[in-house]
């Protein structure tokens, strides 16, 4: 009897080892680093060349908000992402939330070129120590289809242009509130009250029906710019870039005065296990080809010395990192206290 | 004697116990597999339904919160009637395609029974999300579509009207669902008996009669058990929406994987998954009472 009880036992747990096998050669695999970022900030033809360098992959997700990357990063307690490229609106939450460690800029080489008012920044020093190291940064910028749209556009009230009803798309993200707010002239677009929120729901739905699509990720957005769907819209840079090396006609202003942006730092994760994988990659994204290679795929500016030299004095003019005037003009994403009814807002005005 | 006879019932009782033994042993993985997979995400689920969100910290205490802001915000109402009545006519045009289909193959089809079928379940072997985008080429600005349509004459320019809006969703759910329906359709017309038709014509019954009072109720369960797979396949869809919607007209499935990402509002969001499960259990209910899983 007790044969025939462990024959069947063994048949059961069988049965359920199975469940569990395939999970065996993932844990297997070497010096990996797992990180969570915007996207392009790992684009192969740069991360390459770290590979190489120091035999670790490089194994990244694409978020679509900053609240998706907060979210995922803290799931698992901070042990399913070593690294995160936190904007200015989360790198304060991350911090309370204790799960980034503080960064030791000895382990850093590079970090002496980093432009000195990024290396004391507000966004990711707390306590008077950096929590983050910052390397890339931008606004968001009008992008629109240079065929259909024949003059340059100066400002974003050519968004409500009826002549463009049904052929502009903007990012599913509620911080765009914060974009709605600028366009209304508030000054202090990330502290909204319920009057201004209201306020900018009435410009929302202005917008609406003008609006083709909401986009979610810099790849659906180029799609929809080369099927003809849309021709102007509320974007990254990065789809500027990834669009005029496509061959389409795009071209983007960045209405004065009128921006927001952000800045963007690596932040390693309390937990981590692969901390100096980490700190070599941070390393190698503020060297030269590091800092060129993130340029070069995202259109977005860097934040070192080596990158500006990298990408060579004209270039470097163009994307503001020789006088940062552009830097302090942009209305930086940052915390916002009643975000839960931005979000609410938001589903709103998508229902 | 008395020997003999407590031997016998030894080896009665030993007889009927082992099997029993062997029984459980063999139940306990797919138990383990259940309870760990399956009833402790719902467990969870619900607990996270009752707690909240307070500057971006769960509060791990009890409170009805989420289910009063769904019940009275206006824009979470709109989105549940929405989902809910598009499911309904997703369900009701596939009743009306799977009907006919199903009753040339079930009933008429013969020897090609099986390669009729076939070619029904051949869509579900290619990836879903590759037959939602699809439809994004034929009913896009400069899609199949609007090609065909200028091409022949009929339009002067691309228009938009295919393409993100109420019809598109409704479109891409009734194909990509279809044969979820169809399936158990053919099933229930296999089962039919051929005798109560011709009794049927027999007596003079109009085909229209017959189909009334003798196919239709024979079929029911059939269109019941399908029904139950693409109501609620599409009341938990948020692919379908993002991908071919119109930009006002989220479901509900979008407002939940909104909720766990961007807003990282869980408390919410599982409260809202919560609603979408009793929508879908009342539906099943009263599929059950008519005897939908006679035919699955």
């Amino acid at each position: 009897m007790l044969n025939q009880f462990i024959t069947a036992f063994l048949i059961g747990l069988l049965g359920f080892t199975s469940v569990f096998l395939p999970v065996q050669p993932a844990q297997a695999a070497g010096c990996m680093l797992t990180a969570i970022v915007w996207e392009g900030y790992t684009d192969s033809s740069f991360t390459k060349e770290f590979e190489e360098q120091t035999g670790c992959t490089v194994k990244a997700t694409y978020a679509g908000s900053s609240d998706e990357m907060f979210a995922k990063f803290r799931t698992g307690g901070g042990r399913t992402y070593d690294m995160i490229s936190a904007s200015g609106d989360i790198t304060e939450r991350l911090y309370k939330a204790g799960l980034v460690r503080a960064i030791d800029p000895d382990k850093l080489q590079n970090y002496e070129s980093v432009f000195a008012p990024f290396q004391n920044g507000k966004w990711n020093t707390f306590d008077g120590r950096p929590y983050g190291v910052t390397f890339a940064w931008g606004p968001n910028v009008l992008v629109y289809n240079s065929n259909q749209v024949k003059s340059a556009p100066t400002s974003w009230d050519v968004l409500f242009d009826p002549a463009y009803s049904g052929k502009i798309s903007i990012p599913d993200n509620p911080m765009t509130i914060a974009d709605v707010a600028l366009w209304l002239g508030k000054s202090e677009p990330y502290n909204l009250t319920d009057a201004d929120l209201a306020e900018v729901k009435d410009k929302l739905l202005q917008l609406r029906p003008n609006i083709r699509k909401f986009w979610t990720t810099a790849g659906e957005l180029a799609n929809l710019f080369q099927s003809g769907e849309v021709v102007l819209a509320h974007a990254w840079p990065l789809t500027y870039t990834q669009l005029s090396e496509a061959g389409f006609p795009i071209d983007s202003v960045s209405p004065r005065g009128k921006l927001t942006g952000w800045t963007d730092s690596w932040m390693i994760s309390k937990n981590s296990r692969n901390a100096d994988t980490a700190y070599q990659w941070i390393d190698f994204t503020l060297s030269g080809n590091g800092q060129k290679g993130i340029m070069d795929v995202t259109g977005y500016s860097g934040a070192t010395e080596l990158g500006a030299t990298a990408i060579g004095k004209e270039r470097a003019h163009e994307l503001f990192m020789d006088d940062l005037s552009l830097h302090s003009q942009i209305k930086m994403w940052q915390s916002v206290k009643n975000y839960d009814k931005w979000v609410q807002l938001w589903n709103e005005i998508r229902s | 004697m008395a020997n003999v006879n407590t031997s016998l019932s030894r080896f009665e009782t030993k007889r009927r116990h082992r099997p029993q033994v062997g029984l459980y042993a063999t139940l306990l993985p797919p138990l383990i597999w259940m309870t760990l997979l399956y009833f402790v995400p719902i467990a969870l689920l619900i607990s996270y339904s009752i707690w909240r969100l307070e500057e971006f910290d769960i509060v791990k205490e009890f409170s009805l919160t989420n289910f009063q802001m769904i019940v009275s915000n206006v824009a979470y109402r709109t989105v549940i009637l929405r989902t809910v009545l598009t499911a309904l006519a997703v369900t009701t045009i596939d009743i009306l395609i799977a009907l006919p289909i199903g009753y040339f193959i079930g009933c008429y089809s013969g020897r090609y029974r099986t390669l009729l079928t076939l070619l029904v379940i051949l869509p579900l072997w290619s990836s879903y999300l590759v037959r939602v985008f699809a439809w994004k080429i034929i009913l896009g600005y400069n899609g199949v579509l609007n090609t065909a349509l200028i091409s022949i004459g009929i339009f002067q320019q691309p228009s938009q009207i295919f393409l993100y809006n109420q019809f598109s969703t409704t479109l891409t759910f009734v194909h990509i669902w279809l044969p979820f329906m169809i399936l158990p359709v053919i099933t229930a017309f296999e089962r039919l008996p051929k005798t109560l038709l011709e009794a049927s014509a027999d007596l003079n019954a109009p085909p229209l009669t017959t189909f009334r009072r003798i196919i239709l109720p024979l079929v029911i369960p059939g269109i019941l058990a399908g029904s139950i797979n693409v109501f609620s396949l599409t009341m938990g869809d948020f692919i379908t929406p993002s991908l071919v919607g119109s930009p006002s007209g989220i479901m509900l499935g979008n407002v939940i994987s909104s909720q766990f990402g961007v807003a990282y509002n869980w408390p919410l969001g599982a409260s809202f998954a919560l609603v979408v499960m009793l929508i879908v259990f009342s539906g099943l209910a009263i599929a059950l009472k008519q005897g939908a899983l006679d035919s699955l």
